[in-house]
This record gives C-alpha cells, structure tokens and sequence, in this order.
C-alpha cells in the first residue's frame, strides 16, 4: 500500500498525469450541485477561479466567490480543497458546492477547463484513486453499486465492499497461493539446499486455498440475489388464482384476472421489496393440455419458469386440497406448495399452507415464507460480501488451476499456481512481480 | 601513430573475458586493460559454476559461442546436475572446479587469441571523442584509444573490504581498488549504487576430520557443458557438514562486532547469498545451518567452506568454525571477508548493454549489479557481441524472454529497480518449461551461427540430434497401444497399471505413475536413443500441453502485434497497468504493440495487459 501511495505522489509530483474536471452530482436543476477537479494542475487552477481559495490549508471548507478568466463574477461557492495523497483519488484534488443551475455549473466547468483541464472521462476519478493505490479494483467496482443501491441489502453489502471487506478475502487469499508458490519455487531453485516441499503440508495448503475458493464462490448466488432479486415463480393449474395471488402479494391490480381458466397466456413479471431483498414475483399460465396454440405457448413458457425459479409457488385450487393426499404437497427449499381459496374450504386444512385473497388469511405467513428461503444463501453469508460475476470467473479459473497441481511435475505445477494468483491480481487489478521470490527468501534459509 | 583497437575491454574477470573473446573471434581488435595479468580469470568467491538457473545461463551462453562452459569442463573436478529427479526444465547442471587450472587456461586462451591484446593499467577515465566513449585513461597518463569502451571491472569500483573492525580498500582479498574510474562515472552523471558481497573462509584440508562429515560425490555419469568437449570426468569429491546450536550462540554473543550489524557496511548484500550471521538473526529457529566443503583446486590445501559466508572479526570466525563438527582443529588459510562496491544503477543502460546516455559506453558484469560468475559471463558476451555489431553496423543480439535466459537477465537488469545483487533462478523465468537446459541449443545456435561464433558443422550435427529427437517424438504421438490381452499383461507386468482403453506410447509416457525408465525400454525409438535423450523426449512429451497452451498464448500476442494501435487509444482505461509504463505509452504513443515492447519499463504482463484490451476494443 505504502510503495502504490508514493508512485502515486510521484506522478502527482512530475506532472505526470493532467488535471479533470467534472460535475459529481446528476444532472439538471437542484439545490446544490458538486463539481469535482483533480491533478497536478487543481493548485493553479483554484488560484484562477478566486484568489481566496486556500489549497494550502487543506480539508477545510470554505466560502469563496469565483470569477471566470475575465473576472466575471459567477457564483458564490463553497470548497473544501485537498493535497495529494490524501484525496479521493491520490492527487490534489479541489471540490466546489454550487447552485444546481445548469448554467452555473457549466460556466465554472467551462472556465476550469479552458484554464487547463480535461473534462473528465466516466469513472475518471475512480480509475485515478485504483491507479494511485487509493483502492483496489473489486473497491472501485462497489463505489458504482454504493451509488446505485435500491434496497437496504444493496446499499450494506456495496458499503461493505467499499470498505474492503471483500478486497482482503481476496487478499488472503492471494497470500496463500503466494506462500504456496513460494514453497514450490523455492523447492526448484535451491533443492540443494535442503528446500523440500512438505508433501502433505503442500497438499493442506492448497486445500485451504479451494476451500477458500469455494467459500467464496458460495456467495455468488447470494450476491446475484442481492443484486438482482430472486425469481419467484407462481405456477399451478388453471383457475387455481395464481393471478390473484400475484396482485395480492403486489397489493395492486397488475393481471387481468377473470373467472376463465386461461385467462394468463403470457408470463408477467413484477418486482417488489421483501425485508430489503428485491424479488422478481412471476405469473405464469396455468399448467394444463392445451388446446388453443396461443395458451400452448403460455404453458411451455410457464415450464421455462418454473425452471429458471429460485423458489415455485405452487399453487393448488381448495377443491384439489380435498382430492390429494397431504404428503403430495411439497415444502423444500426451492418448492412450496400452497392452497388457495381457502375461504372456500368445507374442512380444516392442514399439512400445507393455505391462504385466502380474498380475506387475506395466510398471506403474511406465505410472504415471510419466501423471504426465508430467498433470503437463505443472503442469510449464510454471516455478514460477509458477495463475488460479483467477474470475480467468480476468475475465481473458478484459479480453482480450476488449483485442481490440475495435483497430477503435475512440480515445474509445471508452479505454473498453475501462477496461473491462478494472476486470476486474484486481475480481481484486485494490481500486479506485482517480486512477492513470490520475496516470500521465498523470508521463509527459507537459502543461499550458500 | 598511437595503435587503436575496435574494442577497449577494462578487467579481465567472467565478464571482460566473454567480451574480449567475442569481440575478437567476430574479428574486432581489442584491448584488454587489466590490473594484473596473473589474476585474469579468477574465480574470486566459490570454486564452482553452474546451478540451477545459473547452470541455464553457462548453456546458454554455450550454445552462442561463448567460452564458459569449454573452460569449466576443462577445469572442472566434479560435475552434478542438480533436480536430475525432475524434468529437464529444471536441470541444474554444475561444476566444482580448480580455480587455478580455471585461471590459467583463461590467461592462455586470452594469449593465443588474434586480435587480442592484453595490457596491465589502472584504468580511471573515460576518453571522449565526439561524444563518444572510445577509451580509457590509465593511471600514470597512457591513453588507450578505441572505438568503443566495455566496462568489466566487478568489485574493484570503490572496493573496501570488511573482516569484523578491519577495514581497507580493496576489490579483492589482497588487491587494490580502483578509486578514480567511479568519480569519473558519477562526473558524467551516472548514478552509482552501493552493494556488498561476502565470502567464507578457507581452511586447510590437512586440518579437518572427515570421518564427521558426509561426502558428497559427482554424477554417476557427468555430462560436459560445452558442445566442443567429448567427456567429462570425476576427479574429487566435496563434502558436507553441519553447524550445531553453539554456532548461534557464538554469533549472537559478538554480533556488535560484525561490520553488517554494526552499521559499518551500507552497501546492499544479496538475499540468496546470506552471511552465516544472516542466517542466525534472520532464522533463529533453525537449529542447524549446512556448509559445503569445496575443494578450491585438485591438489591444493584450500577447502572453500560454503554456506559460512562471514564478515565477523577473525576470533569470532576461529571460534565459529572449531565449533562444526570436524573442524575442531581447522586451520584458517584465509579469513572470510565482505566487500562493498559501487555499481552503476542497470536502468540507465539499454537492452544492448550500451549506457544509454553515453554513447560507446557498454557494461557488464558485478558492476551492472548482478551476482555471480555465470551472470558476468553473459553479460560479457552480450555486450562484446553488441559492441562490435554497432561498430560495424550489423544485427547484434537481443535475446526475448521466451527465447533464453540471458534474455531474461538482461530484460529484468534494464527495466526494473534493483536494492540487492541480482542472481538468476529459474522462477525469474515466466516461460521457464520453453527454456530448459536441454534446449538451450535448438533454442540459440543459429545464432551463434549467424554471428559466426558457431561453426555450421557442429550446428548441422546437433541440428540432426533434435530433429531425431523431434521424429521419436512423432512416433509415439502416432502409434496407437491397444488393450488387448498381450498388451495388457506386458505393460501390468513392468509397468503396474491396466490399460483399459486405446492410447498412444506418447499417452503412456506422460502419466505421473509410469516409471519412465521401464516404460522408455518399452517404448518404440526409444530403445536406440541416449538416457539423456530418453529423459529430454519424455520431459517434452509431459511438457507438451502446457507448451501448446503457451503457443496459443503467445501466437494471440503475436497476432496484435501489427495491428495499428489507435492514436486515441486510452491507456487510462486499462487496469493494472503501473504508472511507469502508462505515462511511456501515453508520451511516445507507438503505433503497434511491436514496437510497445521495446520500449523501456515494458514488461510481458504489461504487454499482454494491452494486448487484451486491443482484442477486446470494439466489443464495448
């Protein structure tokens, strides 16, 4: 950290990269709007916008009024400067609270830029605080879910990301494959010397390194969850009200519902918030023969869904309730089966769930049953972040080099483990040459 | 009218010799300055060369036409070839040898070569002409005039030697520094560099007790370095002991009096290459330490105790040694040293070894920063070769670094920062399975060829050698081995596994639990093949996926090679890529990927980083 936090200074200091401006908050009208500049330049810069902006007292806000090259007044703002390294993205960096007029930010934008700067490229800022140390690459990837969280899991785990939590997982984990090189390299280069690897000690390690993986690896469907939502699929046969639990359960009229078996042809899709998890709630057709071609196909689409699901609802009509016999009804993690009408029943029910729209009877229950098992893989996690799909394909490439060590010569086998610690420095976005024979010499007594 | 020479070589060391030879063997007059004619050639720290990586260049340098591996087979005592249970990538062949022999023929051969010519002097400025480097002002007022000037001069640039409180100048035990030459370079502007080496003590055979020692013998069947040597044979052996636990206990007691702890040394020492003083801070749990008895010539009395590398005083180095078991009543022919030595900082020189803000200036050697006799060898023979082609305004050479180590150590001397003597070892290698021992020449010939170094008669015999080697090959790709009964049984019989469905000899071959020797007597073409062959076909075959995947790897690189890198590529946008080589790219902008990769600080992550960005461009 320390040597990537002066390289970046040292590029501050030469003058290596030129300066960007840009405006930090969204566009159009609003109360206060944030223009965002950084690099080598930011110092001259702020002396040209107003003679009052201090950068020499930095990390302190202050008011300031900025003039344009001719010294046109333009606005009275606030500014907060700060000196490299310690901004956001390593240089010296100046932030200024404007009016959110459209006109007042792009005339300070315009006169910082025909002063110098460069407007700055999409993730510009970002991309500097990784390339000057500031944060990783699986750090910088949460600064834009922080930004663009929807729900409380989101926003949480982003955060949590952001703070690290996952880059020293990584972390960790590229320690281990390093100390497992280590021991191999060391093996080839100075097997005079006594250097031998411990075959089951070897062996150990790289176990602890899959497990690791696959510790990992395990997150990705919570995190998709998290992302995205869990599909929640209502299927069931026609007329079992599979419509009118889909509107219920969005508490507003979405399908068309009517008393005609096959009236949803289609599948429709809906999202909602259950306890900070988003879910995608879908309505399918009613699974019967069908006749009409048009209903056909909204019985083999239904199929599709029922295999994409992350949980089926399925949905049994009261008259079928009495027909079946309890053990028929299903309740796993990726199956519930539930009996609708249930206003209608001429017995108790029992064994299964069964709910009523139309007296909202079950409805609470059969919501807190789905997030139990949506949020199940989310709840195993224990606090920890979830792999984005980036970082698993990388993750699996490292596994998958991590099983081929077993059945190699061992020449070949450090390939593999590079192979794979190249997988974790692409995650993180750093690349770093000499640690492996670093952590060759700190461990082993070698050299004559 | 003063003699000129093409070619002005300063030390006759590992490097100055390579030099000189190529140089002069492509046909170029050189000079030779040197501070004693009798110490042309030393081996100044262990009598041995070769090893692994190391042993990698000593090939290397031999299949180009340099002259290392000819003198160590001639003055080699005792050859082993080190991870001999591991496939040939990683073959470390070695050579204890007699340090004297070793000297003497490098005198002799620098005698008898044309074009040489050696002369002794203090070499301590360098002559300009047009703002070219052209040659060396000696101590005393000679001008030796050339055209262009190699820098060979190992330890002696600012030398003090260390030996606990006593400390004097010098490049070598007993000889003197060289003091105006390094003020010369900082006055032209050239950074310098503090680094430190140690050596053990030598001790007299007469004095120690082998019945506590384990002996260490040479290869049942030695085989030479060098393709202009038939044979090689065993003609002493070393031996190994161990420090005890008292060891520790000696050094901790007197560390105040190490120069290293003491802060009397500044200078950077390698971590491959600790002191025995080293070893106990840095690894207090270690109980024991080996050392390696090394006979220093065939007949002498001087033991080299490897792996004792000390500076301590002298009544400390007396009470560690009588405490190893054995040496109780050792007697010290020298005590170990340490020297420090000022190097010029490898960035400032180019790829062709050419100091790149002095042109005609050319370095090799300690005094680039490595370590190392090997390492100086290569250097020297890269630099003598590039010297001569510039003068003459011919191809030089550049090795790549999936072509050689040498090109390896060059790359890895010229573009990155350097805090410690830089030694070779194969894990510097990332295309470590392309560059074995075993391939070094049908890696690098025809090089040797081309720069005449090599003659075509040896290369078309060697050439036959592979390309044998390459049809065997083909053989047990092709012949398919059925499972039926005969087969079955034979190949249970000797080599223990069932064959269940179809494969190929080559298939059979390439399984981890095949013993290769049963299984190569089995084998067709095979049988007719030397064991040395034997195990280089088998190491290919097991090689062979992972050197396909390479292939494909590279070839990807290869195709990128010569497409146009826009004008507006944004560097920016790829990830990883160090500050160094993105403020390069982003002020010369070159137009391929071909020429990216010459310029400096570029390094094969680097480039394949940009590579995969171009492939992906137009995609998003």
């Amino acid at each position: 950290m320390v040597k990537a936090f002066s390289s970046g200074l040292s590029s501050v200091l030469s003058g290596g990269a030129d300066t960007i401006v840009a405006r930090a908050t969204a566009a159009g009208a609003s109360a206060l709007a944030v223009i965002r500049v950084s690099g080598p330049e930011t110092c001259r810069l702020a002396g040209l916008l107003s003679p009052d902006i201090n950068m020499a007292s930095p990390w302190r806000a202050g008011v300031v009024r900025l003039h344009d090259e001719s010294g046109v007044f333009l606005e009275e703002a606030i500014i907060i400067p700060y000196r490299a390294p310690r901004s956001y993205t390593g240089e010296d960096m100046l932030e200024l609270m404007v009016h959110g007029s459209r006109w007042i930010v792009d005339a300070v934008v315009g006169t910082i830029i025909s002063a110098g700067a460069r407007q700055a490229a999409p993730g510009e800022f970002t991309r500097r605080a990784v390339a000057n140390g500031k944060m990783d690459l699986v750090q910088a990837e949460a600064v834009n879910e922080v930004i663009q969280a929807e729900t409380e899991w989101q926003a949480r785990m982003a955060r949590e990301q952001l703070h690290g939590v996952l880059s020293q997982e990584f972390r960790a984990l590229k320690d281990a494959l390093v100390a497992l090189l280590a021991e191999v390299e060391g093996s080839l280069d100075f097997e005079e010397q006594g250097v031998v690897v411990d075959q089951g000690a070897h062996e150990a390690a790289r176990k602890g390194c899959v497990a690791r993986i696959d510790t990992l690896l395990v997150t990705v469907g919570a995190g998709v969850r998290v992302r995205e939502g869990a599909r929640v699929v209502i299927v069931g046969k026609p007329n079992a009200g599979k419509s009118t639990l889909f509107n219920t359960l969005l508490a507003r009229e979405r399908a068309i519902v009517a008393p005609t078996p096959g009236t949803t042809r289609d599948v429709l899709e809906a999202e909602l918030e259950i306890e900070g998890l988003p879910v995608i709630l879908v309505d399918t057709a009613g699974l019967r023969e069908a006749e009409d071609p048009t209903e056909a196909e909204g019985v083999r689409r239904a199929r599709r869904e029922e295999e994409r699901a992350d949980l089926i609802v399925a949905l049994w009509d009261v008259e079928d309730y009495n027909t079946l016999c309890f053990h028929e009804f299903k309740n796993t993690g990726r199956r519930l089966d539930i009996v609708s009408k249930a206003d209608l029943a001429e017995q108790q029910i029992e064994g299964v769930l069964a709910i009523s729209c139309l007296t909202g009877q079950g409805v609470d229950q059969l919501l807190e049953e789905i997030h139990l098992r949506v949020a199940a893989p989310v709840a195993a996690m224990e606090g920890s972040v979830a792999v984005n799909l980036r970082q698993a394909e990388a993750l699996l490439r490292a596994r998958k080099c991590l099983e081929t060590l077993i059945s190699v010569p061992q020449e070949v086998a450090a390939l593999e483990i590079r192979s794979a610690m190249l997988a974790l420095h692409e995650i993180l976005g750093s690349l770093d040459d000499n640690e492996v024979l670093d952590a060759v010499f700190s461990s082993f007594c070698v050299g004559k | 009218m003063v003699k000129t020479w093409d070619v002005v070589v300063v030390g006759a060391g590992h490097a100055g010799i390579e030099s000189a030879m190529a140089a002069a063997r492509m046909g170029a007059t050189v000079c030779v300055v040197t501070l004693h004619k009798e110490t042309i050639g030393q081996m100044p720290c262990n009598p041995a060369a070769g090893g692994i990586g190391k042993g990698h260049l000593v090939a290397e340098l031999d299949a180009l036409g340099g002259i290392q591996g000819w003198a160590v087979d001639r003055a080699g005592i005792q050859f082993r070839r080190l991870n001999s249970s591991r496939g040939p990538a990683v073959w470390g062949p070695r050579a204890q040898c007699d340090k004297e022999r070793y000297s003497i023929m490098m005198r002799r051969l620098l005698a008898r070569t044309q074009g040489i010519t050696v002369i002794e002097g203090e070499a301590n400025r360098i002559l300009f002409e047009r703002g070219r480097a052209t040659g060396v002002g000696l101590a005393g007022g000679t001008r030796v005039c050339g055209r262009s000037v190699i820098l060979t001069t190992g330890t002696f640039l600012g030398g003090v030697l260390h030996t606990g409180d006593d400390r004097r100048e010098g490049g070598r035990f007993g000889e003197r520094p060289s003091v105006g030459l390094g003020e010369n370079l900082r006055e032209m502007g050239l950074e310098l560099r503090r680094f430190k080496t140690g050596t053990p003590p030598r001790l007299d055979r007469n004095s120690l007790d082998y019945t506590k020692l384990e002996i260490q013998e040479g290869d049942h069947s030695p085989q030479p370095f060098s393709w202009r040597t038939q044979a090689v044979v065993n003609r002493a052996v070393c031996w190994v002991g161990r420090t005890p636990e008292r060891v520790r206990e000696i050094i901790e007691e007197n560390l105040d009096r190490s120069p290293l702890f003491g802060g009397r040394i500044d200078g950077v020492g390698p971590r491959y290459c600790p002191s025995i003083e080293d070893k106990v801070v840095r690894f207090p749990h270690h109980k024991e330490h080996t050392v390696f008895l090394e006979p220093e010539t065939l007949h002498g009395p001087s033991m080299y105790v490897n792996g004792l590398s000390t500076s301590l005083p002298a009544d400390v180095q007396e009470k560690v040694v009588r405490a190893v078991p054995g040496f109780e009543k050792a007697s010290f022919i020298r005590f170990g040293y340490a020297v420090e030595y000022d190097v010029v900082a490898p960035k400032q020189v180019a790829h062709d070894l050419q100091v790149s803000s002095v042109p005609g200036l050319y370095l090799a050697g300690q005094i680039m920063g490595t370590s190392g006799y090997e390492e100086a060898a290569a250097l020297g023979f890269v630099a003598g070769v590039n010297a001569v082609a510039s003068l003459w305004e011919t191809e030089g050479l550049r090795l790549g670094r999936e072509q050689a180590y040498i090109g390896v150590l060059v790359d890895d001397l010229v573009n990155r920062e350097h805090r410690e003597p830089y030694r070779m070892f194969t894990s510097r290698a990332e295309h470590r399975l392309l560059m074995g021992v075993d391939s070094a020449r049908e890696r690098l010939m025809s090089e040797g060829v081309r720069l005449g170094l090599v003659p075509m008669g040896v290369f078309h015999v060697e050439q036959a050698r592979w390309e044998k080697r390459r049809r065997v090959i083909e053989e047990l790709e092709a012949g398919a081995v059925v499972p039926d009964h005969l087969t079955q049984d034979r190949l249970h019989k000797s080599l223990g596994f069932e064959l269940r469905t179809p494969t190929t000899w080559a298939g059979i071959l390439r399984r981890q639990d095949v013993d290769q020797e049963h299984a190569a007597a089995m084998a067709p073409g095979l049988g007719e093949m030397s064991a040395e062959d034997t195990a280089i076909i088998i190491g290919q075959l097991r090689y062979s996926g992972y050197i396909a995947r390479h292939a494909r790897e590279r070839s990807r690189v290869e195709r990128l090679r010569h497409i146009q890198i826009p004008a507006d590529f944004s560097y920016r946008s790829i990830i990883g890529l160090s500050r160094e080589v993105l403020e390069e790219m982003e002020r010369l902008r070159p137009n391929t990927l071909a020429e990216a990769e010459r310029l400096g600080g570029m390094t094969p992550a680097a480039m394949s980083l940009i590579a995969g960005r171009l492939s992906t461009m137009g995609r998003d």
